[in-house]
């Protein structure tokens, strides 16, 4: 609701404030109505400050959706659905308001008024979020395979490479936390803005789409180019190597769209959730840790080397003869060296969810990750499953995959050439 | 719902009528329909097969969203509005007010999707074109001469006449709740145990249809804060939210005689001769009560609530677990401020008012799969097993139709 002037623009934080208080002052202005009989008053918003605050990012007219490439924010908000409608117009208007709703949110505007005029109408915002600007909320919108089943006459669309991920070696999945038909990847700065977001959306969604699972992620645990690997709830640095660099997203993260237009420029996106066994990890020797990760936990350092970024040599031998890195740990496994040279974007978070029926820590790590193919992500954790070390302190127990479509161009919405 | 004890003293205040109102604005209308505006005005909507075409663009621009008109006048008769969201995401919604009152209405108008349009016969007048979230959210629009009925005056006597029918709908279920009350404590008087099961799970609909429009009564003589005068806390309170210094009275106190001591006492009788005199006086009280649309509406939204917190949650009915027959009864409830709000809503939001009767059957499908005839009340026992299995699902179709049933009050307002 704020204006945009682009001759006024103000990246303080300050100015966003001021452009957010104009916007809250502006619900209790009392309006005359020019011929109206009565003491009803509307609301007349006061055009505001110009405000755009640096840490939106845009929605409209860019060439993926926002979320992916996107620097992580601090903390994420994931939520799936299943959709319990039978109507495909429903699904279409669901995807068109929420991606109106989230282009409003990514600015940190509210969606609606939390504070209606009328007394007897209900507010569309919640309103939690309000003052806290975008706080560099991105919401990146997903499609499960169950949008191409026959309930939707949209089977005809389905992208080639979306298909359910089978069941891998160790998979101890729950249905409790597996698939989903739609998906909100919403991340933010303050886990408030992220919070707001998916409640919001949630909300908007009923009696089209009912939530699945979720999970919240209170750290990230990926890095993007300018930032620090972050560590995993295991204490390591898990991704130093992950992909940033434009040549790798297009050779690797970004779908030419598998037949379908509508998908070009988007990707997929693989969500695993795992557990990890807090309590014998933490009893694990050092030594034993740093073996079954095949870096060393302080430097992050790969054991044939010194420094982190250092390229890991993966036929350096001890002076027994034995790898320094051992084949079966989890960097060796998972290193595109190691597995014809694929590459995958990972944007994963920790997450804790209290105490489990065993009374242990029950937390563990949010793995999301894009691809091209699905199929990057299935073979190296058929892999993985098998022999890693690691299988030894975690457990996948929610999976899904999503189509993830391009962003709109202003005046569109997410996917809407899939219903043209 | 408990705040609904403010809407009783306005309610009850109320003075005017709806029949009334309508009248006064209808006249209003007229008075104000002098106007210099002639045909050839470029303002003046073009007329194409008997109706004014106006169309309406939600747009961003330099400074903020805007609802463009491309004509801010019309002929009286019938008038078409046809709006198209190009890029605006501010905008979602677009209603055409006459004298505070909602006559018609668009939502979900979001970017990308089919321009949408709706008609209504106005007569002469100053409208409100009003677009929340717009940099300017109110617009006048101006009506030049007669019209034979205007779409406010016949949402008005549709609002009306719906009223008529719920009043005497509530009026029935109160008297059918003082024989219900009468039934179980005869049943109970002849320490018949079977028969005052029975009679319980009979007489518990009659409250829960209706329990939104009566919840509020503070006996006189009673501070609104002293449960000890306030009828619904004497009539249905639960064990979970007893007031130490007032005690426990009625259904749930001989609920829990009648299914878990199951045993009738000096003290159940008691509990059923005070019930049938407090059910007594919310007959009297009832009569009493006058309603406006928003009332209808807000009562189906707090049955919704009802069931919401207390039924799927197994709570209101701990000792019978015949939670299912209470949240079959809410949701008729609702239904019938629903049923009989429906033709004025039809004429200011077809596609919610279609919306919320799919809803409503999707609710009530879901219900018929626990029908039971040989079960108290005609539903299965709403046990832990049942619960676990199946709260979620209720909950969520429950969820579904009680986001669009709040959204009516706003519509059918009176103001």
């Amino acid at each position: 609701m704020a204006d945009k002037d682009d001759d006024k623009i103000d990246l303080s934080r300050r100015g966003f404030l001021g452009g957010a208080g104009g916007l809250a002052a502006s619900g209790l202005v009392v309006g005359a109505v020019a011929g109206a009989a009565g003491a009803f008053a509307v609301a007349t918003q006061s055009p505001t400050i110009a405000a755009v605050a640096a840490d939106a990012h845009p929605f409209y007219n860019q060439p993926h959706q926002a979320g992916i490439q996107t620097e992580p924010q601090k903390y994420t908000v994931f939520m799936t659905y299943e959709l319990t409608t039978s109507s495909r117009t429903d699904v279409q208007v669901l995807l068109a308001r929420w991606s109106a709703a989230i282009a409003q949110l990514a600015k940190g505007d509210t969606i609606g008024s939390p504070q209606p005029t009328r007394p007897d109408a209900v507010a569309q915002d919640s309103g939690e979020a309000l003052d806290l600007g975008p706080e560099g909320l991105t919401v990146t919108l997903g499609l499960g395979p169950g949008v191409f089943d026959d309930r939707f006459g949209l089977s005809a669309r389905k992208p080639t490479l979306l298909e359910k991920i089978p069941t891998l070696p160790s998979d101890q999945l729950q249905p409790e936390y597996t698939g989903g038909d739609l998906s909100l990847q919403a991340c933010a700065n303050d886990p408030q803005v992220a919070y707001h977001a998916i409640r919001n959306l949630t909300r908007m969604a009923r009696g089209t789409a009912a939530t699945l699972w979720t999970v919240t992620g209170f750290g990230r645990a990926s890095a993007g180019p300018s930032q620090q690997t972050p560590r995993t709830l295991l204490g390591f640095k898990d991704g130093t190597r992950n992909i940033f660099e434009d040549s790798d997203l297009e050779k690797w993260v970004w779908t030419a769209g598998d037949g379908q237009a509508w998908m070009k420029g988007g990707s997929y996106m693989v969500a695993r959730k795992i557990h990890m066994n807090i309590e014998t990890w933490d009893t694990d020797a050092i030594g034993d840790q740093q073996n079954v990760f095949g870096r060393t936990k302080l430097e992050g350092a790969p054991l044939s080397g010194h420094r982190e970024h250092d390229t890991p040599n993966f036929t350096k031998k001890d002076a027994s003869g034995d790898l320094v890195i051992p084949a079966t740990s989890h960097i060796a496994l998972a290193a595109h060296e190691n597995n014809g040279g694929v590459k995958i974007l990972r944007r994963s978070y920790n997450y804790t969810e209290g105490i489990d029926d065993l009374g242990q820590i029950d937390a563990g790590l949010l793995f999301i990750a894009y691809m091209n193919d699905p199929k990057h992500f299935i073979e190296m954790q058929t892999k993985l499953g098998s022999v890693d070390r690691l299988n030894e302190y975690i457990k996948h127990i929610g999976s899904a995959v999503f189509a993830v479509p391009p962003a709109p161009k202003q005046g569109s919405f997410i996917a809407a050439d899939l219903f043209a | 719902m408990k705040h609904a004890i403010s809407h009783r003293y306005r309610r009850l205040a109320s003075a005017i009528s709806v029949t009334a109102s309508a009248a006064l604005l209808l006249s209003a209308c007229a008075a104000t329909g002098a106007s210099s505006l002639t045909a050839t005005d470029s303002s003046v909507a073009k007329v194409v097969g008997g109706a004014s075409q106006v169309k309406a663009t939600l747009k961003t621009s330099g400074s903020g969203d805007v609802c463009a008109l491309n004509s801010t006048s019309a002929k009286a008769g019938p008038v078409t509005f046809t709006i198209t969201n190009t890029d605006s995401t501010a905008i979602t919604e677009f209603e055409l007010q006459s004298d505070q009152r909602i006559i018609g209405e668009k939502e979900n108008l979001v970017p990308g999707l089919a321009a949408v349009s709706f008609t209504v016969t106005l007569t002469g007048g100053k409208y409100q074109v009003i677009c929340p979230g717009a940099t300017t959210e109110s617009q006048t629009f101006t009506v030049v001469g007669k019209a034979a009925s205007t779409g406010n005056g016949s949402v008005q006597e549709a609002l009306a006449s719906g009223i008529t029918g719920y009043t005497s709908y509530v009026t029935q279920e109160v008297n059918n709740m003082v024989s219900g009350s009468i039934a179980l404590k005869n049943a109970i008087d002849s320490d018949d145990l079977a028969a005052a099961q029975k009679a319980y799970a009979e007489a518990r609909p009659y409250y829960e249809r209706i329990e939104s429009d009566v919840e509020g009564f503070v006996l006189p003589g009673f501070k609104p804060t002293d449960n000890a005068g306030n009828l619904d806390y004497l009539v249905d309170m639960r064990a979970s939210n007893l007031d130490p210094k007032v005690g426990w009275h009625g259904f749930h106190a001989i609920e829990k005689d009648l299914f878990q001591t199951k045993a009738i006492s000096q003290g159940t009788k008691a509990f059923a001769t005070e019930l049938v005199a407090n059910v007594k006086k919310l007959d009297e009280l009832s009569k009493t009560l006058t309603y406006k649309p928003e009332d209808l509406a807000n009562g189906a939204s707090g049955l919704l609530e009802e069931v919401q917190t207390s039924k799927i949650s197994g709570e209101e009915e701990a000792y019978s677990h015949i939670d299912l027959v209470d949240f079959a009864a809410n949701i008729e409830g609702a239904q019938q401020s629903f049923a009989y709000l429906q033709d004025g809503l039809k004429l200011i939001d077809p596609a919610l008012t279609t919306k919320i009767t799919a809803e409503f059957a999707a609710v009530t499908t879901l219900l018929d799969k626990y029908k039971d005839p040989s079960s108290l009340g005609g539903y299965i026992r709403y046990t832990a097993k049942v619960k676990a299995a199946d709260a979620p699902s209720l909950s969520k179709a429950v969820e579904a139709l009680h986001e669009d049933l709040a959204r009516i009050a706003e519509k059918v307002a009176t103001a």
